[in-house]
């Protein structure tokens, strides 16, 4: 006990290929301390975590861990552990058919010889029950419980293991306002005990409510650090988002013309959290040449809203959809396609091309119609389609027959929207449309977005990337908390707004 | 690195980028081994008689080649064929004519490539443990129809469909394997469905993004390739003049192998037809080779488990060199 910091970060630097996902990164937490970790979306949080549960091993990063006020050696998730961090992540991770008490002292039973003493591992584990208000029988199976139960029995395992240092990855995300509560008690409850918090949150008003401390990070480094008692929201809300814009967003509004798709009462569930929604009930329309953004925060079920309107998703999804004024039903991505829609999803690689197939094999997919009249391949007009997509979008490989696992990233991007230029959409979904790529063909990516809604095609647009949200949106949509919680035109459109109704609730 | 090194390792790649290699080395090697110590191997009526056999194994090879280039797989296609010997031979036993039989035969076949379907597509199954259920649902039905004996003194002119030889040299069942696997070949390359069959293979979400029929190719391929083993069923029932009630039994794997050997990946993505004749052939081979150099036949088993494993790393590494790493 020779310092009063239980944990410190001095100067970390990760590197990714092509990225540097933290950037000189220097932390300090005392004994006791809640810090609030805040962000936008690719801040770096996740890293951070990764680093401290040991998951990326010290080799990997530059920079030094200090526990007690020793330098300590992170080379293993089992050295984290020994130093009493614990993790709770956002995604739910329990075993649905063990018992309560199973999921609570996993790889940690109390033994008596070589038998699990159950008496001991009830006892405890109704101790920790009541620890994180769940009146639950340890017996019990975890299937059937709800996400926030779920949630509170993940805590509950962590502070089975009498951790030191405990990181909280969007704890409340899951759970109700009476969860909330009952976890915001059990903080302080262990932080007069001397446990030290990480708490990551986008909730602004819990940051105020527990967080004795907080840091906001930006593009891989921390940019604002300060006591919560001596900070504003609006001081929070401008150190989250304020970066330079530069000038790579030619946007060249044009002609918006007439309504082409309208959405009514669409409600789609949530992924993971059973029997809740992700959002619920949302109408909004989107008319011809218009570039139509939607923000809002990782979670915030936006990417949802895109699959649910192509037909990706379609259980427990309920909407009208209206074309041109038509009421159309669109169950698959088939039927989207034969209504002229095309959708880039975010994950490229786990939806939008085939690794192990050529770049003429990826650009044609949408298109099969075009190729193979009365179903026999015309290899000349395949040719030729393959060719000219692969020209004007200026793709960088040897050649059309070159395979997509052998690609950047950026040039991965343009083939995928490339397969949907060729199928000639009039209304395009583009999910995060420039994801993990380069300031070059970010910018290749815009003039094409320019291109198509010049031809009087029509955008829908998630985005992630505030300056890219503000400066390609003609009008902007912000979802939060299940609802559309900001509708911003002209220039209303700035991050300042965004952000503001990306946090609202 | 080095230029020279970095210059080897296209040269590598390229050869890796062939599918086919992984059949065809060590085939050549096989013959030229097998060549040196049993001159007769190179007899006509031994290569005949090896074509033959793996013209049995390849019929059944060429939807599987379609089954595992979309990520599929199928452990009852050597009940299936079974299934198809013993229903054409029991409908021959009881006076229906030749044709119909043969297609009572096939149907039987489809009703299990459809109940694969069913439960792999339509209940989201593990494809491996659900086949191996109608392996064994099949076998047993089989055992249960037959008293688990075999069928055979068939009247008429059964035997001819795979004993006649064309030219009094060349055996029917030559004759069949290359229609059929020019045909394989040509809906794998030039059609459309052998395009979404491959894209589903590559990566099944990008595929139903795209719009394509996943469900409904994916059934196809299923029932091909238990209707395909039905007909090899019949082949063989032909063939020996008899309807063995274990006539596929042990046959699922080592066709696998020689279309995995022969350039198809178990990853999906990526197939071919004629890898999986020289699969065949080249499993054929092996077993003619160790009765010609006297090895004991009861070697047979672990040899061919040795190849689907050595056909499985060398798939794997193909994919390994592709993505660069």
């Amino acid at each position: 006990m020779n310092s009063e910091y239980i944990l410190q970060m001095k100067n970390v630097t990760k590197r990714f290929p092509g990225v540097v996902a933290l950037r000189d990164v220097s932390i300090s937490l005392k004994r006791g301390e809640v810090m609030a970790i805040c962000g936008e979306n690719g801040a770096g949080k996740s890293t951070l975590m990764k680093i401290l549960s040991g998951s990326y091993t010290s080799k990997e990063y530059e920079g030094e861990i200090w526990i007690d006020g020793k330098v300590t050696d992170f080379s293993s998730v089992q050295v984290a552990e020994a130093c009493g961090i614990e993790m709770v992540y956002q995604e739910l991770n329990v075993m649905l058919d063990a018992s309560l008490a199973e999921n609570i002292y996993v790889g940690n039973l109390p033994m008596k010889g070589i038998v699990v003493d159950y008496k001991k591992l009830y006892s405890d584990t109704a101790v920790m029950l009541k620890r994180v208000g769940l009146e639950l029988d340890p017996k019990q199976r975890v299937r059937g419980l709800n996400s926030g139960q779920m949630q509170m029995l993940s805590i509950a395992r962590t502070l089975s293991k009498s951790p030191r240092i405990i990181v909280l990855d969007e704890p409340t995300s899951a759970l109700t306002d009476k969860e909330t509560d009952i976890l915001m008690n059990t903080i302080d409850d262990l932080r007069r005990e001397g446990v030290s918090f990480l708490f990551i949150s986008h909730k602004l008003d819990e940051v105020f409510r527990i967080a004795d401390k907080v840091v906001v990070m930006r593009d891989g480094a921390v940019v604002y650090e300060n006591d919560v008692k001596s900070v504003t929201e609006d001081k929070l809300v401008e150190a989250m988002i304020g970066r330079t814009i530069d000038n790579m967003y030619p946007k060249q509004p044009a002609q918006i013309g007439e309504e082409v798709l309208r959405v009514e009462h669409l409600t789609v569930p949530h992924p993971s959290n059973k029997g809740q929604n992700i959002v619920e009930d949302i109408s909004f329309s989107l008319r011809k040449g218009e570039i139509l953004g939607i923000g809002g925060l990782v979670g915030a079920g936006r990417s949802e809203v895109l699959s649910a309107i192509f037909g990706y998703i379609t259980r427990g999804v309920t909407k009208d959809l209206y074309l041109n004024g038509q009421k159309v039903n669109i169950r698959s991505p088939l039927d989207a396609i034969k209504h002229g829609m095309g959708y880039v999803t975010e994950e490229r690689k786990q939806t939008g091309y085939i690794w192990v197939h050529s770049i003429r094999e990826n650009l044609t997919l949408a298109c099969l119609d075009k190729i193979f009249p009365r179903g026999i391949v015309d290899k000349n007009t395949e040719k030729e389609l393959a060719d000219q997509m692969f020209e004007r979008l200026d793709i960088k490989a040897p050649s059309v027959e070159t395979m997509l696992v052998n690609l950047s990233g950026g040039n991965q991007q343009k083939v995928v929207v490339g397969k949907w230029l060729l199928s000639q959409p009039t209304i395009l979904l583009i999910d995060e449309p420039t994801k993990g790529i380069d300031v070059g063909t970010k910018a290749e990516i815009y003039k094409i977005m320019n291109e198509l809604t010049h031809s009087g095609v029509s955008i829908i647009m998630v985005s992630s990337d505030m300056p890219e949200l503000v400066s390609m949106s003609d009008r902007c949509l912000v979802l939060s908390n299940k609802h559309i919680t900001g509708e911003l035109t002209g220039s209303d459109i700035t991050q300042e707004n965004v952000m503001k109704a990306a946090i609202a609730s | 690195m080095n230029k020279e090194n970095s210059k080897g390792k296209a040269v590598f790649k390229a050869l890796l980028s062939k599918n086919e290699l992984g059949a065809v080395l060590p085939l050549a090697l096989l013959l030229i081994v097998v060549a040196f110590v049993n001159p007769n191997f190179f007899s006509t009526g031994n290569i005949f008689d090896i074509l033959r056999t793996a013209s049995f194994t390849f019929i059944v090879a060429i939807p599987l080649t379609f089954l595992l280039s979309s990520q599929g797989m199928d452990l009852s296609v050597g009940a299936a064929t079974s299934l198809g010997g013993v229903i054409c031979g029991m409908t021959l036993k009881a006076g229906v004519p030749l044709p119909l039989a043969i297609v009572l035969a096939l149907i039987a076949g489809a009703a299990v490539g459809t109940l694969n379907g069913i439960l792999i597509i339509k209940s989201n199954l593990p494809a491996f443990i659900a086949t191996l259920g109608t392996q064994y649902l099949v076998n047993g039905i089989i055992a249960i129809i037959t008293n688990n004996l075999a069928i055979s003194n068939f009247e008429g002119n059964f035997k001819q469909l795979s004993q006649y030889k064309l030219f009094d040299q060349i055996p029917m069942p030559i004759i069949y394997a290359i229609v059929l696997g020019i045909i394989g070949q040509f809906l794998l390359t030039k059609t459309r469905f052998g395009r979404e069959v491959l894209a589903i293979g590559g990566n099944k979400e990008t595929a139903y993004l795209a719009g394509i029929k996943v469900n409904s190719r994916r059934m196809v391929t299923f029932i091909g390739t238990s209707v395909f083993a039905s007909l090899a069923g019949v082949l063989i029932a032909s063939r020996f003049a008899s309807a063995q009630p274990a006539a596929g039994t042990g046959t699922e794997l080592s066709i696998m192998a020689g279309v995995i050997i022969g350039g198809t990946s178990m990853f999906g993505g990526q197939g071919t037809v004629i890898g999986s004749a020289l699969g065949a052939i080249l499993l054929a081979t092996i077993t003619n080779a160790l009765i010609l150099m006297n090895v004991s036949t009861l070697w047979q088993n672990a040899i061919y488990g040795l190849i689907l494993i050595v056909a499985l790393y060398v798939d794997k590494y193909r994919r390994k060199a592709l993505s660069g790493e």
